[in-house]
């Protein structure tokens, strides 16, 4: 058996740490892909680099930061808001510059200014992309939390890996399964919080 | 040149080459099996709309496991080593090339269908002669993320015993030995960043090929 109090500030620790990096992330995200709408070169930059890292293992992203930022909570951190944020500056930028030119023509033509365009325009129309982007944001920085118990977070990751090291199932389930709770309930409830945004638009 | 040097020390003493053929031939087991999976589903669920429903929301929900968390649980199920690592790159490839499969398969033009019936096939030619070229791109696609996917689970495999380049990156951080880690790291991503462009290229040329109908 493993005590529930151990397994509950696992959990505390986990969901802190992934989710405090995933809004860290958006709240990075959303306006460098507002400043990607106005600048062609940050815009390619962004896209290449995020097409790039997405093809780079997370195992190895957590292992780039031991010999650059050490061990620890914070460097799990970075790497947690360092994976989150680019499916999400992808997806938002695509969403918002995708909009159909004529709604942006007819927006122009009652005189509303770039940033009311933006903001009544843009994005009510890319929440769907927006959303997908951090819904698949929010299962990475679940995951790649539970790896970064090898660089020291904390988490739910160090009773997995604990159980796996010592061949103990109940150990390694007590890790897992609420990993997966978490992970289930944070898709849930951005699908929920998505309908919501859309009935209002 | 001392850099080369230490690289190639470093890189006979854990073993990289042997690792690397480890880590690919996983790697290629996995996905074949995966895209041969995928289309196949893809293939199977694209007539049955309320089946698919079902078939997809749980293959969503497989999705959403941390993939650390689904190796553990594959564990006490089928031993550590190899077997659980490639299971689990299966199950996570099947859902991006099963999905795109089927949207390809699903949403190919009316016209093309009744062109297809004028001429004569069968069912099953314009399954094979019409709608799976059509579908080629996005398929092409959900392999793509495939490669991807398949290509992290395998390097994380290095800690349930599958061997792979995820042993010499897992070695060097549990001892602190940053020299490993930064080569083993940085082998694993220029790996993989090169078998998606490789990836990308095969889907530009079939795009050329079947995209302009």
């Amino acid at each position: 058996m493993v005590a529930s109090t151990i397994v509950l500030s696992a959990t505390a620790q986990h969901v802190l740490l992934a989710y405090s990096a995933l809004l860290l992330s958006i709240a990075i995200a959303v306006p460098l892909a507002v400043a990607s709408l106005h600048s062609r070169p940050l815009a390619s930059a962004v896209m290449t680099a995020a097409n790039l890292v997405q093809a780079i293992p997370s195992l190895a992203v957590v292992a780039f930061v031991v010999p650059l930022l050490g061990i620890g909570y914070y460097p799990a951190l970075i790497v947690l808001v360092f994976r989150a944020l680019l499916p999400i500056v992808k997806n938002t930028w695509i969403g918002l510059s995708t909009v159909d030119r004529g709604m942006i023509a007819a927006a122009e033509g009652i005189g509303l200014t770039g940033w009311q365009i933006t903001r009544y325009i843009r994005f009510p129309l890319a929440y769907p992309a927006i959303f997908a982007g951090i819904r698949f944001a929010a299962i990475l920085t679940n995951s790649v939390a539970v790896l970064t118990a090898i660089i020291g977070s904390g988490g739910l990751g160090g009773l997995i890996l604990e159980g796996i090291a010592g061949s103990n199932v109940t150990k390694l389930l007590s890790g897992a399964v609420p990993a997966i709770l978490i992970a289930l309930t944070v898709d849930r409830a951005l699908s929920v919080m998505e309908r919501r945004l859309e009935k209002k638009k | 040149m001392d850099l080369w040097a230490a690289t190639l020390a470093l890189w006979q003493r854990y073993d990289i080459t042997a690792r690397t053929v480890e880590h690919l031939s996983m790697f290629a087991w996995a996905l074949a099996l995966s895209v041969v999976i995928g289309v196949v589903l893809g293939m199977l669920l694209y007539r049955r709309e309320h089946t698919s429903g079902y078939v997809f929301a749980s293959l969503n929900t497989l999705e959403t496991f941390p993939d650390l968390a689904l190796l553990a649980l594959l564990i006490p199920l089928v031993g550590i080593g190899a077997a659980p690592t490639v299971i689990a790159c299966i199950l996570y490839s099947i859902l991006p090339i099963a999905r795109n499969a089927y949207t390809g398969l699903a949403s190919v033009s009316a016209e093309h269908l009744e062109v297809a019936a004028a001429l004569g096939l069968t069912e099953r030619e314009t399954l094979l002669r019409v709608r799976v070229p059509l579908a080629l791109p996005l398929i092409a696609g959900g392999v793509r993320i495939a490669v991807v996917f398949t290509m992290g689970i395998v390097t994380l495999g290095g800690l349930i015993g599958a061997g792979g380049l995820g042993v010499p990156l897992q070695t060097g951080i549990f001892n602190n030995i940053p020299e490993i880690v930064l080569l083993a790291g940085l082998w694993v991503s220029l790996l993989a960043v090169v078998l998606d462009g490789a990836a990308g290229l095969i889907e530009k040329m079939l795009h050329r090929r079947y995209g302009g109908w």
